[in-house]
């Protein structure tokens, strides 16, 4: 099984939305989907499932074109919608039979995912009673509820606090378990940092780099070394041409050249008798990488 | 099918079920029964005025147990209708008639320009015959001058008669009246009229709110992002006819619903020989090809206004922005009722009245009306109905279109050329 994308554009009116984006998923697993909003994200997404259609370009599972007719997909959009008034139930079945499930199976499965997410309770009860965290579950449930193989999930974990996002993140692990390919937007780069095997990063439409992050963040090699030490070793560090990234409460970050560099600053901290506790050279984050390609989304 | 089906099933249950729908139908019902208990009601209240003529001297009649509500001076000071009194007495029981003099004329002129109930008849010598003068607070209050004159014409003619030594028999033949009855040669009559006029305005009304309902339906999904997790399962298609079907299928079984309830308030509540204008009411308009094609112009002219209504709703990505959304479809819609209504039933056998027949958005309306009226031929109806059914199928073409545009489109109101564009 295979997800090609090839060279899709989209414009509107005079804005480039997506320009020539091809990518390629040729195994189980999630790949990550990044940009700052408005960067074509949500519009690639639309326009590989085929509700939007592209100016050029086309995106196939296993050699097929991608339409609703064609491939069962799974979609949580980023902008969550559920009916308020109607019981939780009652709709989930409703979007499982659009899938084309039987009433019965629809049930089924959404018996077992309010179930697996721990939201039984609220199965008669209308969504808009629910809070806000459970409604997002209720999208995942609606997305999820065919047991689609190829799954979109556009900014899964805005919105969530930290006990529905370890929920999401462990249904996000075992979906990954069960072979699924999973498509996951995101301008959260540490969530996706913790997921993704691939990314894409994409800036105002144009794709500024893909590929397999690890090897990403090693052709980018050691830049990056944090020590925590009870002793001010700042001053030291600037002799030694470190450039600090980020003094924090038990450690420090500098930007280093390489291995080199932080061999030698090493050895000096330890002429000088300076007790560590840490001391880890690495690769840079993928934050920093978004940085270095996009530019701060913050400045 | 499926998909359209699922829709249909869902928009219909989650319809029904609020509380619009049920105030609605409670509403209708409630005005079905007051309209089928009013004729009950007024004839509780009415004498029957049909009493025989009786002819006699005034000091032997007894007027009937009526309550007299009205007061009418009568001034006949030469005497010219001997027995004018007693026949306005008989007449109009319900009026009390007060022998006066001409002296007090302008006094009584005062009473009657202060009291709408209060009424002057005045006799006085003409070239041939009396003349009479009806003096009113205006032209809508005080006694009925048509029946007033008929029953002193015949008092006057009955005396005139007597004093000249005719006989009874012959001044009873003189004081009568042929007997009538209208009967019209066209198929169209009383009942068919006005119920086709009911019926004309209802159809504008159920086309307005049932439309009104889909816009709504599908605006809530749009700005709720609802359409976002819809349109990856269903066809943009698939859902607009499904959710159009079901509220045309709602309305459909609200409209019956009520009127068979009407039916049940008409049989029960209406009396036997009710007449309105004096005239029967009866449903022999209603044959069952005229009922059939009334539903189906119902059912086309719904969908055609529904299916426009969608698009509306999917054109805005504020709730708040629907009405003006829909403002162009609902002004198609009330001039087409206007034009129906005016070359039908205002200035019939017309070319307008020929075109509205034939203009998909005027025959829904236009068409009920004259199929219950019965003058209408076989090849109009039928050109009438392909015009409208291709008028909807180009109409579902473009609406699909632009609904699919739309639907994902928020932001600044889609328009139609950059939706068909799309």
């Amino acid at each position: 099984m295979s997800l090609v994308v090839s060279h899709l554009s989209k414009t509107f009116g005079e804005k480039r939305a997506v320009d020539d984006l091809s990518f390629t998923m040729e195994k189980p697993g999630v790949f990550g989907l990044i940009g700052t909003n408005g960067a074509g994200k949500t519009t690639t997404i639309r326009m590989i499932l085929g509700i939007m259609p592209a100016d050029s370009g086309e995106a196939k599972w296993n050699d097929t074109i991608i339409s609703r007719e064609t491939l069962p997909f799974g979609y949580m959009p980023e902008e969550r919608g559920i009916y308020m008034k109607n019981k939780v139930m009652e709709q989930l079945i409703y979007f499982g039979v659009l899938h084309g499930m039987n009433k019965t199976d629809a049930q089924n499965s959404a018996k077992q995912l309010l179930g697996r997410l721990e939201v039984s309770e609220y199965a008669d009860m209308p969504a808009e009673k629910l809070s806000k965290g459970n409604q997002q579950k209720i999208q995942l449930i609606a997305t999820l509820i065919h047991d689609p193989e190829l799954i979109f999930l556009d900014e899964p974990f805005s919105g969530l606090d930290p006990v529905n996002a370890k929920q999401l993140s462990e249904v996000l692990s075992e979906l990954v378990d069960r072979k699924k390919y999973i498509v996951m937007s995101s301008h959260q780069m540490s969530t996706v940092e913790e997921y993704c095997e691939d990314i894409l990063i994409l800036d105002r439409g144009q794709t500024k780099l893909q590929g397999n992050l690890r090897q990403i963040k090693s052709e980018y090699g050691h830049t990056n070394l944090i020590v925590s030490c009870k002793e001010d070793i700042l001053p030291l560090a600037q002799n030694c041409g470190l450039q600090l990234i980020e003094k924090r409460a038990n450690e420090t970050e500098f930007h280093i050249t390489g291995d080199e560099m932080a061999q030698s600053f090493l050895k000096v901290l330890v002429e000088k008798g300076y007790p560590l506790t840490k001391y880890e050279i690495k690769e840079p984050s993928l934050n920093e990488i978004f940085i270095d390609k996009v530019g701060n989304p913050d400045a | 099918m499926k998909q359209i089906r699922t829709v249909f099933l869902f928009t219909l249950k989650d319809a029904a079920r609020k509380k619009a729908f049920k105030i609605s139908t409670a509403f209708m019902a409630i005005l079905v029964l007051i309209l089928c208990a009013l004729p009950r009601l007024i004839s509780s209240g009415e004498t029957d005025t049909s009493s025989p003529a009786q002819s006699g001297t005034e000091s032997e009649y007894v007027a009937p147990d009526t309550e007299q509500t009205a007061l009418c001076y009568y001034i006949d000071a030469d005497n010219l209708i001997p027995n004018g009194r007693l026949a306005l007495t008989q007449a109009m029981p319900d009026t009390k008639f007060v022998a006066s003099d001409a002296e007090s004329l302008e006094g009584l002129k005062q009473k009657v320009a202060d009291n709408a109930d209060t009424s002057i008849i005045v006799v006085e010598n003409g070239e041939n015959a009396p003349n009479l003068t009806f003096i009113t607070k205006d032209f809508r209050s005080g006694i009925s001058s048509t029946t007033a004159t008929e029953a002193l014409s015949k008092a006057y003619i009955e005396t005139t008669l007597q004093s000249q030594g005719i006989d009874g028999q012959t001044v009873e033949f003189a004081r009568s009246t042929l007997p009538m009855q209208a009967e019209y040669a066209g198929p169209s009559d009383f009942s068919g009229y006005l119920i086709g006029i009911l019926l004309t305005i209802l159809v504008f009304f159920a086309i307005y709110y049932y439309g009104y309902g889909v816009a709504m339906s599908v605006a809530t999904e749009k700005t709720s992002r609802v359409m976002e997790t819809l349109i990856v399962c269903a066809k943009p298609r698939n859902i607009l006819l499904g959710k159009v079907l079901a509220m045309g299928v709602l309305g459909l079984l609200q409209f019956v619903g009520v009127l068979l309830f009407g039916v049940i308030c008409y049989q029960l509540l209406v009396p036997d020989n009710f007449t309105m204008m004096g005239m029967e009411l009866s449903f022999a308009a209603f044959t069952p090809a005229s009922a059939i094609l009334v539903v189906l112009y119902f059912i086309l002219g719904y969908s055609l206004y529904a299916v426009l209504n969608a698009v509306c709703g999917a054109t805005v990505s504020k709730i708040e922005d629907l009405n003006s959304a829909m403002m162009p479809v609902m002004l198609v819609a009330i001039i087409s009722f206007y034009i129906s209504y005016i070359s039908a039933i205002a200035t019939p056998g017309g070319g307008l009245e020929k075109a509205a027949m034939y203009i998909p958005l005027t025959s829904p309306f236009i068409m009920p009306f004259k199929l219950l009226n019965g003058d209408v031929a076989a090849a109009d109806i039928a050109i009438s109905l392909v015009l409208l059914l291709a008028a909807i199928a180009v109409v579902c073409m473009i609406s699909i279109k632009i609904y699919s545009a739309s639907v994902l489109h928020y932001g600044k109101r889609l328009k139609i050329k950059d939706a068909l564009k799309k």
